[in-house]
């Protein structure tokens, strides 16, 4: 967790960019590009959504855990298989598609622990539909390291943080 | 001056504490505080409780029902629901016994009811 | 003075009348209303979970006393709290007073749980009512506080499995599990140290009937290579083991509870994609072979699902365990755990946390493609002609081996509808029975 007191901004051409990065992730997942989007992983990467638990205000263990169970706990290898699920064409619950959309909203760029790093904190909200009357929504807050890399910009560490203790729907078919 | 015995010096290790019956004054409970002993009302002022049933935490005495709790040496309220000072007896001690002196109050008590805040 | 107040118990309702028609495994018919019906769902509440034994906790979740966590049985919030005395308590989560739940919490350690409405506190130690705010007036009423502490369950213990059951008439847990129990050390036993969970909880909602979940994992390996293709693919790169073709494998079941496997000890496991935990298996093998006999060490990972009537179920090699939390006839609240035995490398635990959740969770690439069906399967029943077509249930009739040496209700082949048969059966005769006695014995009989 950043400490709130220490949290440097960058000049304004360096955040805009990082904002780019992530509006136009949100596209490519909207539009099921999921090789442009595995592109915009470091191959240092690590997806991390941890399950939330409902405890009390003075229960030390906090709402979430490294060792709690997650609904992503990914490197690279695992995101490139979910990915392989979603092509195969005997997936038979992405056919007819689900119909994605991203939104990605309050934004914050400040710098990272290294030169070419960035701490960014942004909120989503994910709204998918299924069939004719099937919606879900999923959102919540994450927390991600960017990093410059040889070829642009790249995800290196996301923490994906939902309210719910209890998932609302059947399954995350998408990234968020 | 009306006095109730409670226990013996080395009956109590330090951090423990006992129900002793009071008599015409009610149930007292005795505390072992580092060594020093304190004695107070068993009946919790906030419901029907008893105090020797609760855990002594640092200087407080926390009650076992709805987990208010009391300072012990001047029995002043200090955590919710507990919003009335509990009645605290002032010790008196010989070479082997503990005694509860009914008609008085600790001197902690007094000087908590001397001040003006 | 106030007469005691003795709970009721809960009234018997009269069966309903068309039970034999929407739901016969003599012929392995039934209709899609038992997936639909509110009166059945009802009847469901009172006559199957508020009777039965039902999963709420693993021992290893509560080390400490005053450990505690919140779950449900059935419908009925429920607090499950560890002793002084090492003992496990389990009690309504409801208070005696209004009803308000009394812990909100799904887990912590406590001294005790007060009620935030009226202030009335109840011990850790099994409920007892202490004490109320305003205590006085109680007193002033005749208030007998030992009358009104939080309504106790039946509690009992299989090597860490922790199972409860309001009914005071049930069967005790060993008689509930019966012959099962043979092989359910097949996931609990495999050496001395047992299993634990590992990883917490997650908790999901899927909008379908129970029974179509419970029924799936008693017995329902038949999905696997159609439904699962693309998880598979993604994971292993090839399709689902061709279980047809595997040279061994069985269909057990006793009253409802169902499992079935094959012999090839890994073939669950390997479907996490981590080669560490197929290598943890094969050297464990001998060491259970040792404990259990060579039958069992062929089945501690391999193709295989098992249901603990109603709803409680794994499966061994992906160690992932549920509940199928009942919250409607048409939607689930999904419980998912993994277990793992206690004395694996701390590294394995890992790779099987992040590989379960991997493929059979809610990104899971294998439960993906279940979720939809097991909705769709419910929501169809909204038609009226869907909802009383005949539903085959036939697949694998005659088959029954009655010479095994293996315990149970035994039969050839895991692609067999006999286990699905048998878990509705068992539902059928828990609801047109008015008491636990009245509930028949089928075993040695269904085909």
């Amino acid at each position: 967790m950043t400490d709130i007191d220490r949290e440097l901004p960058v000049p304004f051409e360096q955040a805009r960019e990082v904002e780019a990065f992530l509006l136009r992730e949100a596209r490519l997942l909207d539009d099921e590009r999921w090789d442009d989007w595995l592109a915009g992983l470091s191959e240092a990467i690590h997806y991390w959504m941890p399950g939330i638990e409902n405890r009390r205000r003075e229960d030390r263990s906090g709402p979430y855990r490294l060792e709690h169970m997650a609904y992503f706990d990914d490197g690279l290898r695992e995101l490139q298989r979910r990915v392989a699920r979603f092509k195969q064409p005997s997936a038979w619950a992405e056919n007819p598609p689900t119909r994605n959309v991203h939104l990605v909203t309050n934004i914050e760029v400040f710098a990272g622990a290294e030169a070419d790093e960035y701490v960014v904190h942004s909120c989503f909200i994910n709204v998918r539909s299924r069939g004719l009357d099937e919606q879900h929504q999923i959102s919540g807050r994450r927390e991600d390291v960017i990093r410059r890399e040889a070829d642009g910009l790249k995800l290196l560490k996301r923490k994906i943080l939902i309210p719910n203790a209890m998932l609302l729907c059947k399954n995350i078919n998408t990234f968020l | 001056m009306s006095q109730v015995f409670l226990c013996h010096r080395d009956e109590l290790e330090p951090g423990t504490l006992k129900k002793v019956a009071g008599g015409d004054a009610g149930d007292i409970c005795v505390y072992n505080l580092d060594g020093k002993y304190y004695a107070t009302a068993d009946m919790c002022t906030h419901a029907t409780a008893s105090l020797a049933e609760g855990d002594m935490e640092g200087d407080l005495i926390t009650c076992p029902v709805h987990w208010g709790q009391f300072h012990i040496p001047s029995g002043q309220a200090v955590t919710f629901p507990c919003e009335r000072a509990v009645r605290t007896y002032r010790i008196i001690t010989t070479d082997k016994e503990v005694f509860a002196d009914t008609s008085a109050e600790s001197e902690e008590a007094e000087l908590a009811a001397a001040s003006p805040i | 003075m106030n007469e005691i107040i003795k709970l009721r118990p809960i009234e018997t309702s009269e069966p309903l009348k068309n039970l034999d028609r929407i739901c016969d495994m003599e012929s392995g018919r039934m209709s899609g209303k038992i997936f639909w019906d509110k009166d059945i769902y009802e009847q469901e509440l009172e006559k199957v979970f508020a009777r039965c034994w039902l999963f709420v906790a693993h021992e290893s979740q509560l080390p400490k006393a005053g450990d505690y966590l919140t779950t449900t049985m059935g419908e009925d919030e429920v607090l499950v709290v560890r002793q002084k005395d090492a003992s496990i308590r389990v009690m309504l989560n409801a208070c005696p007073h209004r009803g308000n739940k009394v812990c909100f919490a799904e887990a912590g350690n406590a001294r005790g749980f007060i009620c935030n409405y009226h202030g009335w506190s109840f011990g850790a130690d099994g409920g007892r009512l202490m004490g109320m705010h305003e205590s006085k007036c109680y007193e002033e009423s005749g208030f007998d506080k030992s009358q009104h502490g939080l309504r106790q369950a039946r509690v009992a213990s299989y090597k860490g499995l922790v199972f409860a059951t309001f009914a005071e008439d049930a069967p005790t847990l060993e008689e509930y599990l019966g012959p099962m129990t043979w092989y359910l050390d097949v996931m609990l036993d495999m050496d001395e140290g047992g299993s634990e969970f590992f990883g917490g909880c997650i908790r999901s909602t899927i909008e379908c009937n129970w029974k179509i979940a419970a029924e799936n994992f008693v017995g329902d390996i038949l999905h696997g290579g159609w439904t699962h293709d693309s998880a598979a693919k993604a994971m292993l790169g090839g399709p689902v083991t061709n279980v047809g073709e595997l040279p061994e494998s069985y269909s057990v079941n006793w009253n409802g509870h169902g499992y079935e496997f094959a012999t090839d000890v890994v073939g669950n496991a390997a479907t996490l994609g981590e080669r560490e935990i197929n290598k943890y298996l094969h050297t464990l093998r001998p060491k259970v072979a040792e404990r259990l006999g060579e039958f069992r060490s062929k089945l501690i990972g391999a193709i295989s699902s098992f249901t603990v009537f109603p709803n409680f179920s794994f499966l061994p090699g992906q160690n992932t365990v549920r509940v199928w939390q009942p919250r409607g006839p048409d939607k689930i609240d999904l419980y998912t755990w993994v277990i793992v035995n206690k004395n694996a490398p701390q590294e394995i635990k890992g790779k099987w946390r992040r590989g379960a959740m991997m493929t059979f969770s809610p990104t899971g690439v294998f439960e993906m493609d279940d979720g939809e069906n097991w909705e769709y399967c419910t929501k169809t029943s909204r038609g009226m002609v869907t909802r009383y077509q005949d539903l085959y249930v036939g697949l694998g009739m005659h088959t029954r081996i009655d010479d095994s040496e293996l315990p149970g209700n035994v039969f050839r082949g895991q692609l067999n509808e006999c286990n699905a048969r048998a878990f509705y059966q068992r539902w059928k005769d828990l609801l047109q029975s008015p008491t636990w006695a009245d509930v028949p014995d089928r075993n040695g009989k269904m085909r």
